[in-house]
């Protein structure tokens, strides 16, 4: 099936750096191989014989179904990397992100509160940045990640510039 | 390395509200009423007094001697020990007191309090979304408040002053509504109520004579009063009822079919439980009344513990109406608001009780009320679309809903689910036994999302959200078209801009659209009296989307 995509069209989007699948890479095997060594412990511990507890069918299938579920999420990273995106437009600021469960938000310049850059150690190796936009509302859960240092640093710019020209009250 | 961009919040001052010097001659530094601190700490006196006390009752009871052998010999210590205590406790409070000032001047409003750990906080008057005066039984008893104002500025939310003189407090209320509407300068020279740095500066001490030749209290229109019965009757049939009720002949019959009377046994903490809840809502809910004022939305309630809240013009961020199943052969309703800062109070209970805009009331009494939240409701035929709104089904009323393709997603509800659009606010329906209708003025819309997921695209429907200060309104379209979605998210970013546009400052009385004058009056339930300074900008929201297209291109 092929996704339709559910924003506007007619939007040029600004992708972010394919280095943030690294970011995600990394982020995917300290959650994912740590959860299936886990899993897979009893597996050994039946096959060596020390427990009888859990049948060999469920310790076979706990980590096999973790693994999987592992492996899909690893072939989709490649593809939610992909699937962010943010456009400036006049006066609001739009990002996009998901594949499967799709959200476009649209940030008015006027209401952000303000702007946070932040940049995790793996981040940080590859010379990546995650933007925050705060507004009035928790809902506004809106964050760009993987961007470029400088990219980052010149959004942030530009956001606070535009959001100081069309400041709105609450 | 986390940088933090202040963005837009501290440095747009007006010009007029640029803070003055901190020792301004415009406002003293003030003190609360000497009483406070007890009125707060009743409840370690009664605590030392309870220590101290129970042990003489228990000799009583006992019909021991009151005083033992050696009580001679340990009298001293006795006393010396419950002195210093005492000594400590009231030394402590009036400490409190004492270092616990206030200060209204230069559009802020500042307090400081703490010995050990100064604390010095000042909010913005412009930024005040609500004020309210709280009187807990005791304080009311002596004659004193609490007020307490939400201020929408960096992350402090509330300040409170406890406690003054009732007439002290709202006295200082008038005033902040004052400024903080435009109504009266910061520079002093407000020709209304000819507030100078002179007449502030009175002899320092209490406030009661300094705050007396200025600001008098805006007057007020009631609107409408919750009759106790209905309040009564509308617990009685609210949905916590039901349950019991259900839970009671649950617990009966299986008693009766096991023969068990242990299942008689959790019906006596659920009944106290129960008698609790009730009784809270009642003590909160007993005598609601709704006035309206050129300060804003007055609303007053409380039994025992009063209180009397007062929001301001354009403060309200959000609206539902909601009508559970059981209210329904009554006509009731109830209404609750997103406020910025109420829904963040750390007390969850006190935060339910304020956000709450109406307990119970009939559709008039909804139609009064939204005249005030939302005075122009931006479309010909008001009555007819929250109406429709309120009880409709399909696109009665202009209400565009899920589409016929999408019904196995909501097989009850896909008629209700819809949305409407006026000028000033958009309109959220849904919920087929459980009738929701959510307001959001445009004006006030933070950002918004569509969300996806593979069911829904499945029917090729989205849901739309629209975020809003914390809150118990959640504005959520659901299951919309995905082309009216699309449309509608467009749309509604425009709708939005420009309402921000003709919002050009916090002060209300000082808008140039002089479109937040509550012109309600009590008579005409109906919020339909068009506004003679608000223009009707359908037109001017159509070439605004036609030029974000544009926009739209242009970056493509």
């Amino acid at each position: 099936m092929r996704t339709e995509a559910i924003d506007p069209p007619g939007i040029a989007w600004q992708r972010v750096s394919p280095k943030y699948v690294t970011v995600q890479l990394v982020e995917w095997a300290l959650a994912n191989v740590l959860a299936v060594l886990v899993l897979s412990a009893p597996l050994v511990l039946v096959l060596l014989g020390w427990w009888r507890w859990p049948p060999l069918w469920l310790a076979v299938t706990v980590p096999a179904v973790t693994l999987l579920v592992a492996l899909w999420r690893l072939v989709l990273i490649p593809r939610q990397v992909r699937a962010i995106g943010y456009a400036e437009r006049d006066d609001d600021l739009l990002v996009r992100s998901g594949i499967f469960f799709q959200r476009t938000m649209a940030v008015p310049y006027g209401r952000m509160q303000y702007v946070d850059i932040a940049v995790g150690p793996v981040e940080r190796g590859l010379g990546l940045c995650t933007v925050k936009l705060h507004t009035a509302s928790p809902g506004t859960n809106a964050r760009i990640p993987g961007l470029p240092a400088a990219e980052g640093a010149r959004l942030r710019e530009q956001l606070a510039a535009r959001g100081e020209a069309r400041l709105a009250g609450l | 390395m986390t940088t933090d961009g202040q963005l837009p919040g501290a440095p747009a001052l007006p010009p007029a509200a640029v803070p003055e010097s901190y020792e301004t001659s415009d406002g003293d530094w003030l003190r609360v009423h000497p009483a406070s601190p007890f009125v707060r700490g009743w409840v370690a006196l009664a605590a030392i007094l309870f220590f101290f006390g129970r042990d003489l009752f228990e000799r009583t009871l006992q019909g021991q001697p009151v005083f033992e052998d050696g009580f001679a010999r340990r009298a001293p210590w006795l006393l010396g020990g419950g002195a210093a205590v005492l000594a400590v406790a009231v030394l402590g409070f009036v400490l409190t007191w004492y270092f616990t000032k206030y200060q209204v001047s230069g559009g802020y409003v500042r307090v400081n309090t703490g010995l050990l750990f100064r604390q010095h906080r000042q909010a913005r008057l412009d930024r005040v979304q609500a004020i309210d005066i709280v009187q807990p039984l005791l304080a009311r008893i002596f004659g004193l408040a609490e007020l307490k104002f939400e201020v929408a500025d960096a992350g402090e939310s509330a300040v409170r002053l406890a406690y003054l003189r009732i007439d002290d407090a709202r006295r200082l209320r008038a005033t902040i509504l004052a400024r903080a509407s435009g109504a009266e300068a910061d520079s002093g020279a407000g020709p209304a109520a000819g507030i100078d740095g002179a007449a502030l500066a009175g002899p320092a001490g209490l406030s009661a004579a300094s705050f007396g030749p200025y600001a008098s209290e805006a007057p007020e229109i009631q609107v409408l009063r919750v009759p106790p019965s209905r309040l009564i009757g509308s617990l009685l049939l609210s949905e916590q009822s039901f349950f019991i009720v259900v839970g009671g002949i649950v617990s009966v019959l299986l008693s009766a079919l096991t023969d068990n009377r242990a299942f008689y046994f959790y019906l006596v903490p659920a009944a106290l439980g129960l008698a609790a809840g009730y009784w809270n809502f009642f003590n909160k809910g007993y005598n609601f009344t709704a006035a309206v004022s050129p300060d804003g939305i007055r609303l007053r309630y409380g039994l025992l513990d009063t209180q009397a809240q007062t929001l301001p013009p354009g403060r309200i961020q959000a609206v539902k109406i909601a009508q559970p199943p059981l209210w329904r052969p009554f006509g009731w309703y109830r209404m609750q608001v997103n406020v910025a800062g109420y829904g963040t109070s750390g007390n969850a209970a006190e935060g339910n009780t304020r956000t709450i805009l109406l307990p119970v009331g009939k559709f008039a009494d909804v139609m009064a009320m939204l005249s005030l939240v939302l005075p122009d409701p931006g479309t010909e035929r008001p009555a007819e679309l929250f109406a429709a709104g309120l009880g409709g089904t399909g696109s009665d009323g202009g209400f565009t809903t899920t589409p016929r393709r999408a019904w196995l997603l909501a097989p009850l509800a896909w008629r209700r689910n819809g949305f409407a659009a006026t000028d000033t606010a958009l309109l959220i329906r849904s919920g087929r036994w459980w009738r929701d209708l959510v307001l959001v003025p445009h004006q006030r819309t933070q950002s918004l999302a569509i969300h996806q997921g593979p069911v829904a695209r499945l029917f090729r429907v989205a849901d739309l959200v629209l975020h809003t200060t914390a809150g118990p309104v959640a504005p959520r379209l659901t299951q919309a078209g995905l082309d009216e979605a699309r449309q509608l998210f467009d749309e509604q970013s425009a709708r939005a801009r420009l309402a921000r546009r003709r919002q050009t400052t916090e002060q209300w009385l000082r808008q140039v659209v002089p479109a937040a004058e509550p012109a309600a009056v009590p008579g005409t339930p109906v919020p339909g009296a068009p506004h003679p300074g608000t223009p009707h900008h359908g037109a001017p929201a159509r070439e605004a989307r036609t030029h974000h297209e544009q926009e739209g291109q242009q970056h493509g």
